[in-house]
Parts: structure tokens; sequence; C-alpha cells
């Protein structure tokens, strides 16, 4: 009886161990922002393994472990798709890397869940390089959040052997539809936000709520309908990608993140990158999203991240996100090699700043719904926005 | 001379210190079981519950943050009405899809896996041995990779299903683009009268090629214990071969074959892995059952609290159904062959 009693304390004790908190190793010495990296420092990214990004981020950190022998970085390839929900849940309990690569996608949520560490002190002095623009990205209730690194929006990808001039007007590109040229335009909420300001449409006011069902964006919807009527393909960004590759699209919309692919497929000299068509309206405004470097509010090396974060986002080093990679520099002093990275830079500044609101999160659902109703022939684009309008605004109590 | 030990009576208080041991003991034994399964499975369960009557959310999750605001029946409510922050959330329709998606799935592994076990029952059948290890593979292929197989041979352009189906009409003329088939995002129902997408029916196809082969084992090993001398009696007294299957198969099958299709029951319901890779629950949620919105609600919207109230709703179902089916169960228990 009383070997199992201790039997079963020794049991007890030992799960209470396992179940118990793992430290994080702590730096050995905190250094100065933008100067020396030290300690252990652990990044999560979301590219694909073998991708041109990945490649790029590969050489620069090959790069700071030889400048930065007392760093122990530690890098960890996260699927794109789970990253941030993987982030928010290990960072809620109190874990999660130190820093991590990511578009600003849920930013603000992740502030407001008070998951990363704001770094204006450690940043004091250090972003004159960077563009207004992509300092805003990062930036949520006047604290900034994050090292830019790329600003990302959409674009025009057309075949220089096809394409001798691209379509600079939505009226030319219907026309170039009309005319036999094979046309793909992504069908998500995501991808068919960049129409809406070429015809007048808009997403919030002020306050936050859906005005999208006063405004042209039925309009940007009907215009993309009548592209498909004449011939256009309506689908998934992914099947425009291979279809474009294969050689059996002339025109389609997508990022720069898709960019090396395609010159690889194609062959550089082929894949031509020009700005959204201008509408009647005025000009396209394509959703602009802010890779950026975030740290994780738990880091216990917060100093050795920024640091290193500083230096992956050095002139040099985002020349390499350049000329590697094909992304744009959140820089204003990096000159791309390729003029397709240009034109993507192009776009992402002219293009319309993605909201960090909460507001901004209920958008998604009900416009990439509106979107699959309209295109499968549904509804009427006035109909489904107006649904999806009345949705966001019933998710944000306005 | 050998002396026989003489067994001493127990004094009363010696006998009770015994029987007291005895009656502890098996509490012993099963204290590390317990611990383990109170921080493994009921402190989650109970901390979920709890969850389920706040407003849990991302703002909570850290270890330091203030804890959420309890909110009472209020997520519910929400629930049932439909006051969510998911456009075209119908849980009714959730609830509805998810019994028909579970119902329909098992009927069909049954006919089909109780069918082709009879099948290979028959008499003289060559090659059995070899056709029972290729049916049993769908069941040693891990779900995840059937799914993602599966979702493949779905796609319009490039999948196996299309070709294929073109490769059969081209045979008889019909041009290819007939068979351009958009299993997974076609709105429009097949069936006019069932109100029920492309995609259901290619979930469909996908789990009957997966779930048929463990009826079929389950019947073979039922349809074994048959004595023959039934089925020539039968035959001596006239009965035809479908009289016999009716009347001497489908009974003896029943013990063998109810525990099975509550397992297939309770396995189809909550099914995450198939809907979530072929489907992903489209075209707008029409695919969608109550495990897959229970993760989007977590994974996507980041409302935990939410989340927890789905998951108690979804416990009363099963908790009901499991209460129906063993009900179906016992009734079978006392049959006597």
């Amino acid at each position: 009886m009383k070997r199992i009693t201790i039997l079963v304390l020794v049991a007890a004790i030992l799960l209470i161990a396992a179940c118990g908190p793992t430290s994080t190793p702590a730096a050995t010495q905190a250094p100065a922002a933008g100067g020396t990296v030290s300690g252990a420092i652990t990044i999560w990214n979301g590219y694909h393994s073998g991708d041109n990004e990945e490649k790029a981020l590969n050489q620069l950190l090959d790069g700071a472990k030889k400048q930065f022998p007392d760093a122990k970085i530690t890098v960890l390839e996260v699927p794109f798709e789970q990253l941030f929900a993987k982030f928010e849940t290990e960072a809620g309990s109190g874990g999660g890397p130190d820093m991590f690569i990511a578009p600003n996608d849920s930013l603000g949520t992740e502030v407001r869940g008070n998951l990363l560490a704001p770094l204006d002190d450690m940043l004091k002095g250090k972003l004159d390089s960077f563009s207004k623009l992509s300092i805003e990205g990062v930036t949520v209730g006047g604290k900034i959040y994050a090292v830019p690194m790329i600003p990302k929006a959409l674009a025009m990808y057309y075949n220089k052997t096809t394409v001798t001039a691209a379509p600079k007007t939505t009226d030319e590109l219907l026309a170039a539809v009309k005319s036999g040229k094979k046309v793909g335009v992504p069908n998500s909420a995501y991808h068919t936000f960049g129409w809406w300001r070429a015809f007048g449409g808009s997403l919030m006011d002020a306050s936050g709520k859906c005005v999208a069902d006063t405004n042209g964006t039925a309009d940007a919807f009907t215009y993309v309908l009548s592209l498909k009527t004449a011939g256009a393909q309506i689908r998934a960004d992914g099947d425009l990608d291979t279809l474009y590759r294969a050689g059996n699209l002339d025109i389609y919309f997508n990022g720069p993140w898709v960019l090396g692919g395609n010159e690889d497929a194609l062959g550089k000299d082929k894949v031509g990158v020009a700005p959204m068509p201008k509408g009647p309206k005025g000009d396209a405004g394509p959703l602009t999203g802010i890779d950026g470097w975030y740290v994780n509010a738990n880091s216990k090396n917060k100093g050795g991240a920024v640091a290193l974060a500083l230096y992956l986002a050095s002139k040099d080093a985002q020349t390499v996100y350049a000329n590697v990679a094909g992304d744009p520099a959140a820089r204003t002093d990096v000159t791309p090699s390729n003029a397709n990275v240009k034109a993507f830079a192009d776009a992402a500044n002219a293009g319309f700043a993605r909201p960090q609101t909460a507001e901004f999160g209920n958008f998604w659902t009900p416009f990439g719904d509106a979107a699959t109703k309209i295109f499968e022939g549904k509804s009427t684009p006035a109909d489904a926005i107006k649904s999806a309008c009345d949705a966001m605004n019933k998710a944000n109590k306005k | 001379m050998a002396t026989m030990p003489i067994a001493r009576p127990e004094t009363p208080n010696a006998k009770r210190q015994h029987s007291n041991s005895r009656l502890a003991n098996p509490y012993v034994y099963l204290i590390p079981a317990m611990l383990i399964m109170s921080v493994m499975t009921y402190y989650p369960m109970a901390y979920g519950l709890w969850m389920s009557f706040t407003d849990y959310a991302l703002k909570n999750l850290r270890i330091d943050s203030p804890p959420p605001n309890f909110v009472g029946l209020q997520n519910f409510i929400d629930i049932a009405t439909g006051a969510l922050t998911i456009p075209n959330f119908d849980f009714a329709y959730t609830v509805a899809f998810n019994l028909f998606w579970t119902f329909s799935n098992v009927t069909v592994h049954v006919i089909i896996g109780v069918l082709i076990a009879v099948l290979l029952n028959a008499r003289g059948l060559w090659f059995r041995g070899v056709y029972r290890a290729i049916f049993v593979l769908p069941i040693v292929i891990p779900t995840l990779v059937v799914a993602n197989v599966w979702r493949n041979m779905f796609d319009p352009d490039f999948g196996a299903i299309n070709q294929g189906l073109a490769a059969l009409g081209g045979l008889i003329g019909m041009p290819a683009s007939a068979f351009h088939i958009r299993w997974i995002e076609s709105l429009d129902p097949p069936i006019p009268f069932l109100p029920l997408p492309l995609a259901y029916f290619a979930l469909l196809i996908t789990n009957v090629w997966l779930g048929w082969p463990f009826m079929t084992i389950v019947a073979t090993g039922a349809l074994q214990s048959i004595p023959r001398d039934y089925y020539e009696a039968a035959s001596m007294d006239g009965a035809s071969p479908t009289q016999q299957f009716f009347g001497i198969t489908v009974p003896l099958l029943r013990p063998a074959m109810v525990p099975a299709i509550v397992y297939g029951i309770t396995l189809t319901f909550n099914l995450f892995n198939l809907i979530y890779f072929v489907s992903g629950g489209g075209p707008l949620r029409q695919t969608e059952i109550l495990v897959t919105t229970a993760f989007r609600l977590v994974n996507q919207e980041r409302l935990y609290g939410i989340a927890a109230a789905f998951a108690v709703y979804t416990a009363i179902i099963l908790l009901v159904i499991t209460l129906i089916t063993n009900r179906v169960s016992r009734a079978t228990e006392s049959y006597d062959a």
C-alpha cells in the first residue's frame, strides 16, 4: 500500500513537472538596437520552401551568422495560412518566436491583443530611409510595431510576346478581351478590392461604417462581370498563376510574391508588369500591405531581435530581397535592378493603405461571399454589395 | 512428526482492515489515470464550459491579460439566432446538413459494405484474399492524404475525375468541354429539389470510397459466423436467394453491424479532415459541419467564447445521437440468434 502511494505521488510530481512552463533562454546581453546582434533569437517566416523569398532570407541570415557569431539564430518555417493563428496562440500563452516576418494582415488584431512589442524607442532615428507609407503600414494607435520590409500591392502582369502595350484604362482592357486577348481576373475579396477606387468605390467612412453600397463599388463588380462576359477568366489567383506561367494568359492580376515564379516559368524577358488600369473615376486602388519584422511582446531578447530586424532591413539586405526575391523595398534608397520590381514598388505606393481598424477585420468574409455570388451569377452586384455591407455593419454594430 | 500449521481466526479489527484495503485498492490503482485524465481531459472540458459563458477573445489570451466578461447565455443565443460576425451563418442549416451528411454517408457505407461482403463470401470465388487486401487500403491511408488526393482529383481543369469523364465521353463523341465540372466551386444544386451543392456529392464520393471497406470487414466477419445449414434448410423449404438474404443474412448481421454503424455515425458526424481539406466548407459554407465551423470560429475569427459555446452545442447534439443509438444497440443486445 505504501509503495503504491509513493508511486502515485512520484507520478503526480512528474506530471506536474511536465506541465510546468518552459523558460526561454535569455540573451547573454541585450545589444543596442541597430548594433550588434547577440543572444538567442528565434525567427518565424511564412515563406514557401524553395521560393525566392526564402532564398533571399537564407542568404542574409548566413551573412548575419558570420557577422554576429555570438548570436544563436534559429529559423522556423510556418505555413503562411497558419502563421497568424499559430503566433497568436503561442504568444498568447507566453511563448512564440522572438520575431517573425509577415504582411500587416493581423497587425491591428495582434496589437489589440497585446501580443506585439511597440518598437518606437528602439527605432528612434533608424527609419529615416524608409517610405512614409511603409512606416504608416506598421503603425497602430501612433506606435510602430515592426521594422518595415516590403510594400506589396496588386499590379497587372502581361506577356510581352503577345501584348505590345499594356492596357492603361479599363476601357482598353475590355477592348483587349473583346479582341481575343486571354485575360484572367482573380475572384477573391482581396484581389477585387483593387477595382473599387477606379469606379468611385470605397469601403468605410471615418467612423468605420461600411458605405460600399452607397458608391461605385457595385459598378466595379459590374465592370469585372463585363470582362467575364467578353471572355475573361474569373478564377482563383493560383489557377491564373498556372495559366500565365504556361503561356495561356496574356494579362492577369496578382502581387509581387509570384514575380519570381512567373519570371522563372515564363522567362524574365517575357514578363511585364504595369499598374492596374485606370477607371472612369480615377486610378485603381489595390490594398497595399506592408511586410515587416514584428517582435513578440514575450521576447526575452527584444534588443537582439530589433538589431537583427534592422540588419535584415538594411539597404544592402533590401537590395538582396529586391533582386533575389523580386520584392519591392520599404526603403527609398534601394534601386532594384529589375524593372518589374520597380513597377510593383510604384503600384504599392499608389495603392490604398490597408486599414488596421477592428472594423476592417469584418470585411473579408462578407465581401468574399459577395464576389462569389456575383461571379457565380447568383446575385446582382448591387444586391451582393448591399448584403455584404449590411453583414459587415451588423458584425461591427454600426 | 510433521505438524500442520493452524490458521488463527482473524480478529474483527484485522478483518475490517483487510476488507477496507481490498475496497480501497481499485481506487489507488485508478488514481494515476484519474490524475492524467483530470489534467488532459476534465480540466480542459470544464474550462471550455466556463469559456462558453464569457466573451473570451484574443484580448484575453495572454496569461497576464484581464479576465473575460461573463455574458451568461448570450453566446448560445447569438449562435442560435445567427447574430454572429459570420455572414450567411445559419446554425439550423449547419446542424441539418451535419445530420444529413452523417446519415446519408453511413447509409451508403452500410449498403455497399454489406453487398461487397456478401459477394466476397460467395463460394468458389477466386483471389478472395487479394480482394480483401486491396479493399482494406482506404482504411490504412491517412485521411489527410486521401482528402488532398481527392481534392486534386476534383480539380476542374487538371483533375482525374473530369479527365476520365471526358475520355469516356469522347468515346461517344461528346466534347471535353462538356465535362468541365466545377465540383467544389459550383453553387448550382445538381438535383433541383435537394438544396445541396455539387461539393456535397464530391465529399460523399470521397467518403464512400473511404468508409465502405470498414463496413465490409465487419460484415465479412459476421457472415462467416452464419452456419451454412440455415441456408441449406431454407433452400429445401423453397426460399429464394433474396428471401434467404432478408430472412437469414440481414437479421444475423445486425448484432455485428449496429455497433459498427454507431461508430460510423460518430466518426462521420465529426469528420473534420475530409470536409476541411476537400471542400473547405464551401461554396459559401454550404458544406460546413459543426466541427469545421467551430474550428473557423477559433482559427479565423478568434471568438474563443463563442467557439466554446458552439462546442457545447455540438456535444449536446452528439449526446442525443449517442443516447438514441445506444437505445437501438440495447434493443439488439437481447437479440436471440
